[in-house]
């Protein structure tokens, strides 16, 4: 079905209006098994409603999307994860007043193994499933260093930590495709430093393609091969940061300032 | 003495009567953050659905009771169907679910005025001895079916929903909607099997309230005690629900005896008041200012 040659993601021709703001116009994208890949734009350049199309909960106009050279033009949120799609918000979305580990543990979204019956009496086969989830859960939050923290209340977290703590839910879907909205915003310099590295630990330690969007230009090119840059919806430039970089265009939608 | 644990018995049950409604309650507004006015008339609706079973010669009155609850189960699925996952999911605001809801609520009130007439129903009771006497102590044994009943089926409801998987979407959903659909759960789906859990709880109610009082049309009232139990403890808390609502009942029988049986509303409603004023979270909610 898909190899090395497939793309993981293809985006074309993807339009998304609201009213008369095209928020995506045209736009094409090509994501290969294993990137990490960076989308980087001003505010309000339509970098997530791009993730929104990705995910189903924004329906594309126009256009197509492929994954794994599959249509999913047209699928509805919950089944993004089941196809091996999982996200994290621009604005940090947890279960709050669930502690850390149950917030993972939603997402472990392991099948049925037992019956409402087995559950209510925690029979056996109950207990045995149950544990295992909690293990896995434990596993993902000591990936991201937050296991001391499992049965805090996710809301009660700092800042940073519930960022990590969203990547741990994500990974705990087991995806394919981590799509990452900003997992920078707010950090210092020497937090998103850090930050590079676990994602590269991340990356390296998982079979898992990223596209991230981000502002802090250090972080994009430190992580990633390729990028698009987008404003206005439309694509200004995509390539190697450093081609990018150099792009009119994107120079003059930034006008000489952050790149 | 005696008379204070035969009262105490009767404000449980009437108590217990309350919790099953308001648990369905607590639930949907958990899920949803509205409250679910026609709640009290799905629980009015049940109590005829078991009553009409009734009619049917040589139906035996435990298969008249589920299927009274089956129709109020159903009811509440279609009452979420038809009204509120349309009005949902089309990006009105929350007060138009409200309103929906009332609307249901004096729609089905009539109804049954048309279909039934307002005059009182009788059901047939379990048991042939109406009460026992305990060492001089008089109890009803509708009463005790009650209490009984509504303990085995809230002790498994908060199991469903603390140990079960379907349990934890509902809690997920409860928490973040949007986000638990991201995490792969079919948001609908749960919301739907939780009304047909709450009209299931509240056929339950209405066919015991309707033993202990009969059916009428509007004995749907009896779901505003059952939203004042879920104020005292907690909108959108179960086990607030559960605790507020044995709370009411015994509060009501109490006044009911030793004051007088004519403030037993004015006293539940002015609780409400004091509850929205003093402690507007409940006994179990978080409070309004710690959460913000
Ligand atoms: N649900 C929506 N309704 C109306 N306009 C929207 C909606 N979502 C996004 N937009 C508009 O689409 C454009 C792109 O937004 P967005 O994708 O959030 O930008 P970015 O993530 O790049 O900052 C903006 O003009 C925004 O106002
Ligand atoms: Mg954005």
């Amino acid at each position: 079905m898909s190899n090395n040659s497939t793309p993981l993601l293809e985006m074309k021709g993807v339009e998304k209006h609201f009213g008369g703001v095209r928020a995506i116009d045209r736009f094409d994208l090509r994501i290969m098994p294993r990137d990490i890949y960076g989308l980087i734009g001003p505010n309000g350049a339509g970098k997530t409603t791009i993730f929104n199309t990705i995910t189903g909960i924004y329906q594309a106009d126009e256009g197509q999307i492929l994954f794994e050279g599959k249509d999913i033009t047209k699928i509805k949120p919950h089944e993004a994860a089941a196809l091996g799609i999982a996200r994290t918000f621009q604005n940090i979305r947890l279960f709050e007043n669930l502690s850390v580990k149950m917030n993972v543990i939603i997402a472990c979204n392991m099948h049925n193994r037992y019956s409402v019956a087995e559950a209510i009496l925690r029979l056996p086969r109950y207990r045995k499933v149950t544990k295992a989830i909690e293990e896995r859960a434990i596993g993902f939050l000591e990936s991201v260093g937050l296991a001391d923290k499992a049965d805090d209340i996710a809301g009660s977290l700092p800042y940073g930590h519930q960022r990590k703590l969203e990547i741990a839910r994500a990974m705990a879907t087991d995806p394919k495709l981590l799509l990452l909205d900003e997992p920078a915003a707010g950090m210092n310099e020497e937090e998103s430093l850090e930050l590079v590295d676990f994602l590269k630990k991340l990356h390296h330690d998982n079979p898992i393609t990223i596209l991230m969007i981000e502002h802090h230009m250090d972080v994009v090119s430190r992580l990633c091969e390729q990028c698009t840059v987008l404003d206005f919806g439309r694509t200004l430039a995509q390539g190697t940061v450093e081609e990018v970089k150099q792009n009119e265009s994107v120079v003059a939608a930034y006008l000489g300032g952050e790149l | 003495m005696k008379i204070l644990i035969q009262q105490m018995i009767t404000g449980i049950s009437i108590g217990s009567v309350y919790a099953l409604i308001a648990s369905g309650y607590a639930l949907v507004y958990s899920l949803l953050d509205f409250s679910n006015w026609a709640h009290g008339e799905v629980c009015m609706l049940g109590a005829y659905c078991c009553f009409m079973a009734t009619m049917i010669p040589k139906m035996p009155f435990a298969v008249s009771c589920v299927l009274g609850i089956a129709g109020a189960a159903l009811i509440s699925l279609f009452n979420e169907k038809i009204a509120y996952r349309r009005i949902r999911n089309n990006g009105s605001p929350n007060m138009f679910l409200m309103i929906a809801a009332m609307g249901l609520s004096t729609t089905y009130q009539n109804l049954a005025n048309v279909i039934w007439g307002s005059k009182f129903k009788q059901l047939p009771r379990f048991f042939k001895t109406s009460t026992l006497n305990i060492n001089g102590i008089f109890v009803g044994t509708t009463d005790l079916l009650c209490i009984v009943i509504s303990l085995i089926v809230l002790v498994l409801l908060l199991l469903i929903i603390n140990r079960t998987r379907f349990g934890l979407h509902v809690r997920a959903v409860a928490c973040a909607g949007s986000t638990a659909r991201i995490m792969g759960i079919r948001i609908d789906q749960v919301i739907a099997l939780v009304f047909v859990m709450a009209g299931a709880l509240a056929g339950l109610a209405g066919i015991t309230y309707g033993m202990k009082y009969n059916v009428y049309p509007t004995m749907g009232n009896v779901g505003l005690k059952a939203f004042i139990a879920s104020v005292i403890g907690g909108l959108g808390s179960v086990p607030g629900a559960i605790v507020g609502a044995v709370l009411l009942g015994l509060i009501e029988t109490v006044v009911s005896g030793y004051i007088s049986s004519g403030l037993r509303d004015l006293i539940s409603f002015s609780l409400l008041i004091l509850i929205l004023l003093i402690r507007p979270a409940g006994l179990f909610g978080v409070d309004v200012q710690e959460k913000a």
